[in-house]
């Protein structure tokens, strides 16, 4: 959890860098929701699948990263549908 | 070393404008250091910059190169070709570094990446503090090798002024009074007679007040061939 890492204070550092390139997407015209960063620790399982689907259910609503021309890289293709 | 920081990509975009084939250029030496425009930041700069044309369709094509220094001409000599494909120059190194592109390549347009600051150092990682205003005249053996003209908000000789409070400046809580910083350290060195002399005024002509300045040194230079 967030300042209770294996590696010390290295996830808050890891958070102040995530801030920086969510800031750098924003500059560059595309949604800083693309990145995000959740604390977990290995025993839970359950919050990690609730957070892995949130960001797919936020990601699949942004659609496809616009910059990404390559048709294996639509939606439909990585969601299996 | 010289501080200096990015500039906001919007602004660099607009420095852009419409040329096509932009060649970003790094300087591995202060602004490396102090994490605004080595390799690694030029590396960033240029995806940046190719990612946003790229959703505003601009056609753009974008490189990177870092130097030793960008201040010198030898160093930008051995990115000659790179620089002559390119449209525009945007260059990622200190005020110098910029003017230097534009001296060597007068055919070429080039602009600024950043912001240069001032002289200073990191005083912890990700903070930069100024400590010198290259004021051509040195007092720092009279100050206890504390900067009163970079350090003090007034830049004065003879401080403190009357709004230092608890050591802070009175222009802002955040910055250090750098008289009372002097008068701490000259305490604690037992030189306080020190601040019985009156400093006369500062003779500014060796700063910028005396106009762009110039240092030769005949021992360094290299004979002409007619001498
Ligand atoms: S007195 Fe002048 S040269 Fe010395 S540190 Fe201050 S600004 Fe720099
Ligand atoms: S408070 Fe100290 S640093 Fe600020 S202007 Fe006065 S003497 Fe200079």
């Amino acid at each position: 959890m967030e300042g209770d890492c294996h590696y010390l204070l290295g996830n808050i550092n890891a958070r102040r860098r995530v801030e920086f390139v969510r800031n750098l997407l924003l500059e560059i015209g595309l949604e800083a929701s693309r990145v995000q960063m959740f604390n977990l620790s290995s025993a839970m399982g359950g919050q990690f699948a609730e957070y892995a689907a949130k960001l797919t259910e936020e990601i699949r609503q942004l659609g496809p990263n616009p910059l990404r021309k390559d048709p294996l890289y639509t939606t439909e293709t990585s969601t299996g549908e | 070393m010289i501080i200096a920081e990015q500039k906001p990509l919007d602004e660099i975009m607009g420095l852009l404008g419409s040329d096509e084939r932009v060649l970003v250029v790094g300087c591995g030496t202060c602004v490396t250091v102090c994490f605004a425009g080595g390799a690694r930041e030029a590396a960033i700069v240029a995806a940046s910059v190719r990612m946003t044309s790229k959703l505003n369709s601009v056609p753009r094509e974008v490189t990177d190169v870092t130097v030793q220094r960008q201040c010198e001409w030898e160093y930008l000599d051995e990115i000659k070709e790179q620089i002559s494909d390119a449209d525009i120059i945007l260059s990622l190194g200190c005020g110098i570094g910029v003017q230097a592109i534009a001296e060597r390549f007068p055919d070429k347009w080039v602009v600024p990446g950043l912001n240069t600051t001032f002289l200073g150092m990191p005083t912890e990682q990700g903070v930069w503090i100024e400590r010198c205003a290259a004021c051509g005249d040195c007092v720092l053996g009279i100050t206890g090798g504390i900067c009163p003209i970079a350090r003090c908000s007034k830049s004065l000789l003879n401080g403190p002024c009357g709004g230092s409070e608890d050591g802070h400046c009175e222009i802002n809580p955040d910055i250090d009074c750098a008289w009372q910083l002097i008068y701490d350290r000259l305490s604690r060195l037992g030189r306080l007679d020190a601040l019985l002399e009156l400093q006369p005024p500062k003779n500014w002509s060796t700063s910028r007040d005396g106009g762009p300045r110039k240092i030769t040194r005949d021992d360094l230079r290299l004979a002409a061939e007619e001498e």
